[in-house]
């Protein structure tokens, strides 16, 4: 256990070393250099050459990633040029209402679609075992923004449930305050996440079914709903943890489509609108922390993952 | 023991252990079996003759279907589907909308093939690199992928595409520079796992090289994973066209592309116009739903004719 | 018989079991007429129907053992499973009745099959380790089947599951509940199993191939433990194997099935000295400890089992049997009493004749079949010297070097094996016997110690001389189907030796791929064939003609028919004596098995924990071991030669006296990754001192030239005793 901590802690070191890399390589990859990039489309050559030498940026390039780390353990990730305001700050204040969105869906999404796995397992080659794979397929295969409007159409305008506009409160406590706003972004992303839980689930059970030791407890005298409780479930839900260490990428991603669709105020419309007026210190600092933020998640479920099975807990 | 005994001792040649009984006739070849459990599951069919429809739709539609999609036509801007013979209506800037879907999806079709594919095939030569070497190599090649696919693949994506002007060529290798990762990773697993079969093993031990390894073993195994992750990395790449139009970074118009119309289709939703809405979108669907019963109906495909019996 | 009947009344609420004893003569169980059918489909998709069992029928009183015997797909594991009517999925009986007790189990709901389960039938299955929920400590496992029946509070649960778990013997039960199966080793896992079916103290145990997945030691133990067990209950068994040794001490009765049909029942001692059906008659004569030390070529049973897809016409071994005639191949035949008491019954058109014994072993000697003289020591081919073969355990950048621990799987093994010879190595799963065989044929460097093939040390051969040495030694694996590539056609898979040797031209290469399957039997045209195509032995055929291929002097074979059943077992292991006296090769034979390094081998040499501890001729080493461990695992192996007494023979045992620091082995083996200072088998030795823990023994040859073994207290016969 502990050799396993240290192992994946160590992997996750040498990763978030090369994420902060790949960050660096593509801030020098900007058209005209960081220098352009901070000091705006109209700098004028002398002001790029005088910003360069003053910060350092004529200097050999592993010279400059050095001072580019330093900057980044103080929390300097520079200044966005448009809302005139520094990234982290404003990093800070979006990350938890985007982690509170992603929480929320995955929450929901683990809630429908592990019974739904299950019951497909269970009546596996049955109509609802198809209806639900064709459903998942078309889940799958449904980009996340069509979704989005499709349920903006339905629930918004057709019939005017829920608003077609998220919560827009500043701190995380106010928009959980208005729980109808965030309907709509929620199901939207969880959708996705369903289609994915439960067709791992119902392979997953499946699986465990098959196993010797689910013979073994059917040979005690269990019903089939207690072997599935007592035996298959907790098989079949360790994995689930590392699945969605996984699926961390693909989620954040959603999150970029969902809360641009949705008027979100998370990390993800802080990019797109970044995005949209070429504001670069913004998109590499949420594009930087974002890879980190995935990093240290799928470590987590990691080691959550490790708690949970006894075979890889208690290996000294 | 009675003489008429001693004749079962004898040992017998195998002629009683036909495996079938087709008599020892040459099998079918491996393609034409595979061929054949494609073909059994309905799924996979489905999926391609819903693939074959769209590309005749999206290629083979506009000379049917002879619609100006560059230049504006205000006048008949946002008609309704069946309006003045438009069987779809027409966009805010008055393009006949069924040909606008044609047009659109060749873009798409285009660049998810093109971008999908050479994804493929660079992650396949760089996976195959890291699992042949092993050791250093590797764990220095994986590091690199582990890292770029920490940073979820969209922001990336926008990254790269917010540096750049788009146009079709540079819209794929986007695409691709983002989307090789994960066949870089699963082609890597694949080769690592073949290298120490016991049929590499059982070469390698007649005096057999690393050259023969790879391309007489390891390669012509590996091509069923291949051939199916590139089906799903064409569905994800059209996919991630989808998503770069609609955030706006796609080529710009008057080209188009489905996600670019679902794009400019999403302003009139408050005026009830659907028409702009639903074709693009449910092209997608349909178009990304194809690729993956292919896929899947593929790799069962390639799996069955492994099983031992 | 009836075939159909309406399924037995059940009683609601109370327990068809719990009624009043039954008397004596009535049977606990029986089988009537099962019929059963599996429906699935076939590699292409195509749906079929395998009937698996076809009117099956036994019966089992009180107390009674009874084995059920037979080769893969022969409905042993079908029959005692449905039972429990724990069928795999899209298996159904058709017809039929099985009544336990009076109730028919097989049209039984499935309550009242959940209350039977576990309470008055117990099951243990073949592979411990997946029969275990793996996230689940095995105290919750075993103490669940008496939450389910007994309705007992958690805590008596517990008290009765340490109980059970220190009746099965295992060490410190109270603090193994907590562990999860992982941590137990191989045979602790299978007594938690057996805990765990005996828990509630059934009237009957179903023990379906038990010991398959244990070692030789281990399976000694178990069933050991199974045959205490069941005389201390009173319960009925059940023991399902294909092992015939397996099944020779442990029941009362047998029935030995083919093809999904009983094909004779007999008492135990009956079955063993006078089969009446030709396939049991032909079963014992295919087993190597029949012919061993006789160079007489196993008796065979050409061909496979039929394929249960179609209902066979006529008798269903008649296609394999040498005294079949017409009416076998056309009429079915119904089971007939061997004698007056009808407790053993037979079906089969030409009996066996019970008066007309089959040749013991050592009579009737060909002069042909004169042992193969092996050559002088002039005539060494491979020398293997002092060879180590050390792996890293968990390496990683983290771990500094000084702390790395390694795992030694050979340690220091001499060996030569001589032009014409066959030299067996034997000894149980982990104790590098695999490895001895890759170092051998260089698949592997040694980390210390050299390999020599007719003088050349490979280690010093430079890469053209070492893929030139590659033609004189080959590896036959002991799974052909995976050492050939799922892609290739047979033809291109046999030439694919010569290919990469560059052996003579295209036509010239398919000239020697025919000329190979002629040699082991194999059609022509299965060069236009898939190696999925074929049956384990003929795969096992095809691994042995590519690895002739380049006319080896040498070939290793790595355990290669421990996958196959007893007589395609034989038929291979016949044709790979014959290609040895026509063509002078020498093998280096591999295996777990006693019986079939005794068939084959000249000479052998028994490995424990990484090293040779005995070397010698196999008669010698067989008859009169010398170390402990071999002594052991000789008198533990066992055997299914039994004389008219019912007791077994102990066939494979030393003749001599029963020497001190004899008898089964107990404990088990530990790991290589630490193992015992001095002598590796000290922990288990009966004979251990202080000297055996600080002194390495060399080898030393108390009982003459050739015959050597490490060990400080050699079992040197006592003088004048031994004959």
């Amino acid at each position: 256990m502990t050799r396993f901590l240290l192992k994946r802690t160590g992997q996750a070191l040498v990763v978030l070393f090369l994420v902060s890399l790949i960050v660096f390589v593509l801030l020098h990859q900007l058209p005209g250099g960081p220098a352009r990039a901070i000091l705006g489309p109209k700098a004028t050559p002398e002001a790029i050459a005088h910003f360069n030498h003053l910060q350092g940026y004529d200097r050999s390039l592993p010279v400059q990633y050095g001072m580019y780390l330093k900057r980044l353990v103080t929390g300097d990730l520079g200044e966005s040029y448009k809302l005139n305001q520094p990234v982290f700050a404003l990093l800070t204040e979006r990350l938890p209402k985007t982690l509170l969105l992603t929480g929320l869906s995955v929450v929901l999404a683990a809630l429908l679609a592990i019974p739904l796995g299950i019951l497909q397992a269970v009546r596996r080659g049955r109509l609802s075992d198809y209806v639900l794979t064709g459903a998942a397929f078309v889940a799958y295969a449904t980009p996340v923004f069509f979704l989005g409007l499709v349920l903006i159409l339905g629930f918004a305008q057709q019939w005017p449930l829920f608003p077609a506009e998220a919560p827009q409160a500043e701190s995380v406590g106010g928009i959980l305050a208005e729980p109808a706003g965030l309907v709509l972004p929620v199901v939207t992303m969880a959708l996705g996440i369903i289609a994915m839980f439960s067709r791992y689930m119902r392979s997953a059970v499946l699986d465990n079914l098959g196993e010797d030791y689910v013979r073994t407890a059917r040979s005690k005298g269990q019903s089939q709903v207690r072997v599935l409780a007592r035996h298959v479930l907790r098989n079949a839900l360790i994995p689930l943890a590392g699945l969605l260490g996984l699926y961390l990428p693909t989620l954040f991603s959603g999150t970029l489509v969902v809360e641009s669709m949705f008027n979100y105020p998370g990390m993800g419309l802080l990019f797109w609108n970044a995005a949209q007026s070429n504001d670069f210190p913004v998109l590499l600092g949420v594009t930087l922390v974002v890879g980190v933020a995935t990093v240290l998640g799928s470590l987590l479920t990691d080691l959550a993952y490790a708690v949970l099975d006894p075979r890889i807990r208690s290996v000294s | 023991m009675t003489a008429e005994a001693a004749t079962p001792t004898t040992p017998q040649p195998a002629a009683g252990e036909p495996a079938d009984d087709d008599g020892m006739d040459a099998t079918p070849g491996l393609a034409r079996r595979t061929l054949a459990v494609f073909a059994r599951n309905r799924l996979a069919l489905l999926g391609a003759c819903l693939l074959a429809a769209l590309l005749a739709f999206c290629f083979l539609g506009p000379l049917v279907h002879p619609t100006d999609q560059v230049h504006t036509d205000l006048d008949q801007a946002s008609l309704a589907p069946g309006e003045a013979g438009h069987l779809l209506g027409t966009t805010d800037l008055g393009y006949d909308m069924l040909g606008r879907l044609m047009h659109g999806g060749q873009t798409s079709l285009e660049v998810g093939l093109a971008a999908g594919l050479l994804a493929t095939l660079f992650g396949t030569v760089y996976g195959a690199v890291a699992g042949y070497f092993g050791g250093w190599v590797d764990a220095v090649l994986m590091r690199v992928t582990d890292a770029a696919l920490a940073i979820p693949a969209l922001f990336l994506l926008v990254v790269v595409a917010a540096m750049v002007t788009p146009s079709k060529p540079v819209l794929i290798l986007v695409i691709a520079s983002v989307a090789w990762l994960s066949p870089a990773r699963l082609i890597r697993g694949e080769a690592l796992a073949l290298r120490s079969r016991d049929y590499v093993h059982a070469m390698r031990l007649m005096g057999g090289g690393g050259g023969r390894a790879v391309f007489r073993h390891i390669v012509p195994n590996a091509v069923g994973t291949m051939i199916v992750n590139a089906t799903f990395q064409i569905a994800d790449a059209i996919l991630y066209v989808a998503y770069l139009s609609f955030l706006g970074l796609s080529i710009p118009p008057p080209a188009a592309d489905w996600g670019s119309m679902l794009s400019s289709g999403i302003t009139y939703t408050q005026v009830g116009y659907w028409w702009l809405i639903f074709p693009p979108g449910l092209a997608i669907v349909l178009v990304v739903a194809a690729f993956n019963f292919i896929g899947d109906g593929l790799r069962d495909a390639f799996d069955v004719r492994l099983q031992k019996n | 018989m009836p075939t159909t009947q309406p399924p037995g009344p059940v009683p609601s609420g109370e327990s068809p079991l719990s009624g009043e004893p039954l008397p004596a003569h009535e049977p606990l169980l029986s089988v009537e007429d099962l019929h059963l059918s599996i429906a699935g489909r076939d590699r292409a998709g195509a749906e079929r129907t395998v009937h698996a069992l076809d009117g099956v029928s036994l019966r089992l009183a009180p107390g009674e053992a009874l084995g059920l015997v037979g080769e893969s797909g022969s409905g042993k594991t079908m029959t005692a499973l449905s039972v429990l009517g724990l069928l795999p999925p899209g298996a159904r009986v058709t017809s039929g009745r099985v009544l336990l007790e009076g109730t028919d189990l097989a049209a039984a709901p499935d309550q009242v099959l959940r209350r039977i389960r576990g309470e008055a039938v117990g099951v243990v299955f073949q592979d411990p380790l997946s029969s275990l929920n793996p996230t689940m400590t095995i105290g919750a496992q075993v103490a669940e089947p008496l939450l389910l029946h007994r309705g007992v509070s958690r805590a008596e649960a517990r008290e009765r599951a340490v109980e059970t778990l220190r009746l099965v013997g295992l060490g410190q039960p109270g603090e193994r509940m907590r562990n999860y199966p992982h941590q137990l080793s191989g045979g602790m896992r299978q007594r938690v199993a057996i805990a765990m079916a005996l828990v509630c103290e059934p009237k009957l145990l179903i023990a379906d191939e038990p010991t398959t997945a244990l070692d030789v030691t281990t399976q000694h133990q178990i069933l050991e433990l199974i045959g205490e067990l069941r005389e201390r209950l009173g319960m009925a068994l059940i023991l399902v194997s294909h092992d015939l040794g397996v099944i020779a001490r442990r029941v009362d009765r047998v029935a030995v099935m083919y093809a999904g049909k009983v094909a004779e029942q007999a008492p135990v001692a009956r079955l063993f000295t006078s089969p009446r059906h030709r396939y049991t008659q032909a079963l014992f004569d295919a087993l190597p400890e029949r012919a061993a030390g006789t160079s007489r070529p196993l008796a065979t049973i050409p061909g496979l089992p039929p394929s249960l897809t179609r209902r066979p016409a006529g008798c269903r071994f008649a296609p394999r049997c040498a005294y079949a005639t017409d009416v076998c191949r056309t009429e079915e035949p119904a089971p007939r009493p061997a004698d007056d008491e009808g407790v053993h019954t037979y079906a089969c058109f030409h009996p066996a004749d019970p008066a007309a014994r089959p040749a013991a072993p050592g009579e009737a000697r060909p002069a042909e079949d004169a042992p193969a003289s092996p050559g002088t020591d002039a005539d060494v081919l491979l020398d293997l010297d002092d060879v180590r073969r050390e792996y890293p355990l968990h390496s990683s950048p983290f771990t500094r070097r000084r702390d790395r621990r390694l795992v030694s799987a050979v340690a220091g093994v001499s060996l030569t094996v001589r032009r014409g010879e066959t030299f067996g190595i034997v000894g149980e799963s982990g104790c590098g016997k695999s490895t001895l065989g890759r170092l051998a044929v260089g698949m592997e460097k040694p980390t210390g110690g050299s390999v020599r093939f007719e003088g050349d040390d490979l280690a010093t051969l430079d890469r053209a001389h070492l893929r030139a040495h590659r033609r004189r030694v080959q590896l036959m694996f002991q799974d052909s189907y995976a050492a050939m590539d799922p892609r290739m056609r047979v033809g291109a898979i046999l030439r694919e030796p010569l290919v990469v040797q560059g052996v003579g031209d295209r036509a010239a290469q398919e000239e020697r791929v025919r000329g190979l399957l002629d040699e082991v039997g194999l059609e022509r045209g299965a060069v236009h064939r898939y190696p999925h195509e074929f049956s384990g032995g003929q795969r096992q055929r095809l691994g042995l003609a590519r690895a002739l291929a380049l006319a080896p002097s040498l070939v290793v074979a790595d355990e290669p028919v421990s996958a196959l059943d007893v007589s395609v077992q034989a038929q291979i292991l016949n044709l790979m004596r014959d290609l040895q006296r026509e063509k002078g090769l020498s093998y280096l034979f591999i295996s777990h098995d006693l019986a079939v390094v005794r068939y084959l081998a000249d000479r052998v040499g028994v490995m424990y924990l990484g090293s040779l501890v005995e070397t010698g001729p196999a008669a010698e080493v067989f008859a009169r071991p010398l170390h402990p461990y071999t002594r052991g695992l000789l008198e533990t192996a066992d055997s299914a030669v039994v004389d008219s007494a019912g007791e077994t023979a102990v066939d494979g045992a030393p003749e001599a006296g029963p020497a001190e620091g004899a008898g089964p082995l107990a404990g088990e083996t530990p790991s290589a990754a630490d193992p015992p200072s001095g002598c590796r088998f000290r922990t288990r030795c009966p004979l251990a001192t202080e000297l055996c823990a600080t002194t390495p023994p060399e080898p030393t040859a108390p009982a003459g030239e050739g015959h050597l073994v490490r060990c400080h207290f050699p079992l040197v016969p006592v003088a004048g005793s031994a004959g």
